[in-house]
């Protein structure tokens, strides 16, 4: 197929242009659901790179929806063309790539924006969730390292495969709290070997710089969150009322230093603060996340983001604040505060906000959700 | 099916506060095919010939060869009249009285208009106004004609009172299009010049009788040759933005600023006629508000339209920049038109003071001229004046206006200024 912008060759089902960054418009047809192993006793989940399918299809999560057509310009809020100008005030309109939201439920969405002093956004995001507020969410970031190439390829491809793996319902082991923990850890470590063979496969075997990215996710299931992260993307709980806190442990100097003593403020202004110590890629030597689970017991937002969010709201408090301010119960206004707030204080670095409102309304439809259908435990535990 | 594309040649790095975008649009036509058969409408073609008094036998023998030679160049099929010019103006083919006032082309119908021809004698005055006037009507008689063109010779100063003339041209204008051509040195450059700018056709001096026949086959061949009836260049700027002046600059400079149709607020339609294989660069410059350094918008987007067709489209862009480097560059195509239409300026203007005796004036224009013909490479101005200048110093401009001029060297001068020439391409 061809852009209709430009007429570039484009690769089957893509949703932008490469070349020109038009929307496409097309959603990528949603890969088989992964056939249940029925009858299959020995399946194996212990070192596949990729997902293997432990569940129905029936519990695994659609798409979101491709935004539909062009959004309106970002300065006046006019018509944007086919040649990607306003119609109106002729204001250039973000590539796809450049800028966009997923809102797969009304109680999720994120934003993945550029970011005002970058020229091409690295960043990647990947969301997943049920139609029923509060039933099951899956947050996936990706923040492409900045000084290799093609990670904005690299960090889209690795989201999109990591998605996969967490499409289906997170393991419930063997009843005891350890098992479930250790089912939902080997998930979570087979999503970030999907997202590596991913980010591997779309490098250039011959590049000296091959392309690495973080990795976050967070999955919500009813009243349960549960969390990876390999180098320093961050997720967060906000509580509407309650105490912020920051779920997943950075992979990252600052860290180390703030584990050995230093002060927070200290660690994430020195020289070394950006630097991790872990990531996804070809020269990758570690790529088993850590892992967190956690009950909530009270309304808030689950947040999954990038550092160019949490640069300038690094303490859950800070963000909470902005959280906060955002002063709204949709996902995606909160998402656009985020990333406005952001780039207003600077922009950067590329911004990401993924978002899942928790309300607890009705805590049992979410656990309804999650119970395990048999045929697809995994075997360990 | 003619094909159009277009290109766009600028520097779109404005330094901070920066507001004027300068871009030239190039569009070419390819596979025009030929005029009346493409499906918009017929062809129609009428011959004025100026059979004045003033017409000598010699001019007026030429003239008749030459229309004859025009009518052979029409193609069948195309509706076609021919008017004799004098104080009046007279249908000299088809002779009706009443109903359509043109006729199709065939081999009989050509040579019975061949016939009217030979009969031409020359007496009378001259008034322009009629014979715009009655080619006006006779097209209006032929509503299938829908691609209009006129071919108008004439060899004297127009004698009417004033202001007559202007307003057949305004009568006329947006509904046909006229080439024009004066024969010998007694009419005036200015005057036809008027009719052929706004009716969007050309205009030259034929000096010699002998060189006319050769002038009109090309003439009539040309307009044989544009396969697309009517266009427009569609210019939309952003809202806030000023649209500071469109111009063709190749192959010649035609100012269109004033002759903008509005389409919507944000965009407006210029008149480019027909179009056959060719390859026209248009100037534009736009006035838009200045952004933050480092944002990029559209300045304009100039397009071509047939009818509502968009066929083709060049974005003109605009980024704010601080890197000087960048910002101070002055696009090469830019440059160089606006050199060229300058040039014609001055010509024009040099011209009109030496006529006027102001000798200083002219002077100064003709060697601004000079200078900058020399550094446009635009030859045949160079060449054209130097037969009305001693040229002292090419580089700076310093010339003496000579003493004794061939008048129809001064004319040619002055009907070829707005001619420009293109850059020379730079092989990479």
């Amino acid at each position: 197929m061809t852009c209709p912008s430009c007429g570039t060759a484009v690769a089957e089902g893509a949703r932008f242009c490469e070349a020109c960054g038009a929307s496409l418009g097309t959603t990528p047809a949603a890969p088989a659901a992964p056939a249940a192993p029925v009858g299959e006793v020995d399946h194996p989940l212990g070192d596949a790179p990729i997902s293997a399918p432990t569940r129905k299809p029936a519990s695994a999560l659609p798409d979101p929806p491709a935004s539909a057509g062009r959004r309106p310009c970002t300065e006046c809020g006019g018509e944007v063309g086919p040649d990607l100008y306003c119609l109106s005030c002729g204001t250039k309109a973000p590539s796809e790539r450049d800028h966009f939201e997923e809102h797969p439920a009304t109680w999720v969405a994120g934003v993945c924006d550029k970011a005002i002093g970058k020229t091409r956004n690295e960043d990647a995001m990947a969301l997943l969730a049920g139609e029923t507020p509060g039933s099951r969410a899956v947050l996936v970031v990706l923040d492409g390292v900045s000084n290799s190439i093609d990670s904005d390829v690299a960090s889209l491809a690795g989201a999109r495969a990591a998605r996969e793996v967490l499409r289906v319902p997170l393991p419930a082991g063997m009843g005891t709290p350890q098992g479930r923990d250790a089912a939902a850890a080997k998930v979570f470590a087979n999503a970030a070997a999907a997202a590596n063979t991913a980010i591997i496969a779309v490098t250039d075997p011959d590049s000296p710089n091959p392309a690495s990215a973080t990795f976050t996710t967070a999955v919500l299931e009813g009243t349960r969150i549960s969390w990876a992260n390999i180098g320093d993307s961050r997720t967060y709980w906000i509580p509407d009322a309650g105490v912020p806190v920051q779920l997943s442990v950075d992979d990252s100097v600052a860290q180390a230093q703030i584990a050995s003593g230093v002060p927070r403020e200290v660690a994430e202004n020195g020289p070394q603060a950006h630097a991790i110590t872990k990531w996804l890629g070809r020269d990758s030597e570690d790529f088993v996340p850590t892992v967190g689970s956690m009950e909530v017991s009270e309304p808030g937002w689950l947040l999954a983001c990038s550092d160019g969010l949490w640069n300038y709201a690094s303490t859950p408090e800070a963000i909470a604040a902005q959280v906060r301010a955002a002063g709204s119960a949709e996902p995606l206004a909160v998402a656009t505060a985020l990333v406005a707030f952001a780039n207003g204080a600077g922009g950067h670095d590329n911004i990401t906000a993924a978002l899942a409102r928790v309300d607890l309304g009705r805590p049992d439809l979410g656990q309804n959700d999650q119970t395990p259908t048999p045929g697809g435990e995994p075997s360990d535990g | 099916m003619a094909e159009f594309t277009a290109s766009v040649y600028q520097n779109e790095f404005l330094p901070d506060g920066g507001t004027d975008v300068n871009a030239i649009v190039t569009v070419t036509c390819a596979g025009a095919g030929t005029a009346g058969r493409s499906g918009s409408g017929d062809a129609g073609e009428i011959i004025i010939v100026d059979t004045s008094g003033s017409m000598g036998p010699a001019t007026m023998a030429a003239a008749k060869d030459a229309a004859q030679a025009a009518v052979a160049e029409i193609v069948d099929g195309t509706w076609f009249a021919v008017i004799a010019g004098a104080d009046r103006a007279m249908l000299a083919f088809p002779q009706v009285s009443s109903g359509p006032g043109m006729v199709r082309m065939d081999a009989s119908s050509r040579q019975a208009a061949t016939d009217a021809i030979s009969r031409f004698v020359g007496s009378g005055g001259t008034a322009i106004s009629t014979w715009l006037d009655l080619a006006g009507q006779l097209f209006a008689s032929v509503p299938e004609a829908t691609q209009r063109h006129v071919l108008l010779l004439t060899d004297g100063e127009n004698r009417e009172r004033p202001g007559r003339l202007d307003e057949a041209i305004n009568r006329a204008t947006g509904y046909f299009q006229a080439d024009c051509r004066g024969a010998g040195t007694d009419w005036q450059v200015a005057e036809i010049r008027r009719i052929a700018q706004a009716l969007l056709g050309t205009v030259d001096i034929i000096p010699r009788p002998d060189q006319m026949k050769a002038q009109f086959e090309e003439i009539m061949r040309n307009a044989m040759s544009r396969g697309v009836a009517d266009a427009s260049l569609r210019v939309w700027t952003p809202q806030g933005a000023e649209v500071l002046f469109v111009r063709q600059v190749s192959p010649t400079v035609e100012d269109l600023t004033s002759r903008r149709t509005p389409v919507n607020p944000l965009t407006g339609d210029y008149p480019t006629g027909a179009w056959s294989d060719e390859s026209r660069d248009y100037h534009v410059a736009v006035r838009v508000p200045a952004k933050a350094i480092g944002q990029e918008q559209l300045a304009a987007r100039v397009q071509l339209a047939i009818g509502n067709d968009i066929v083709t489209q060049g974005l003109v862009k605009a980024t704010w920049s601080n890197n000087s480097e960048l910002t101070t560059r002055i696009d090469q195509q830019v440059a160089h038109y606006t050199g060229q239409t300058e040039l014609a300026q001055m010509i024009q203007e040099g011209l009109a003071a030496k006529a006027s005796g102001d000798e200083a004036t002219a002077t100064t224009k003709l060697g601004r001229a000079v200078q900058l013909a020399a550094e446009t490479g635009n030859d045949e101005a160079t060449s054209k004046l130097r037969k009305v200048v001693d040229v002292d110093n090419e580089e700076t401009g310093t010339v003496r206006l000579k003493r004794a001029v061939d008048k129809a060297d001064e004319m040619a001068l002055d009907t070829a200024s707005t001619k420009t020439t293109r850059i020379r391409k730079e092989t990479p």
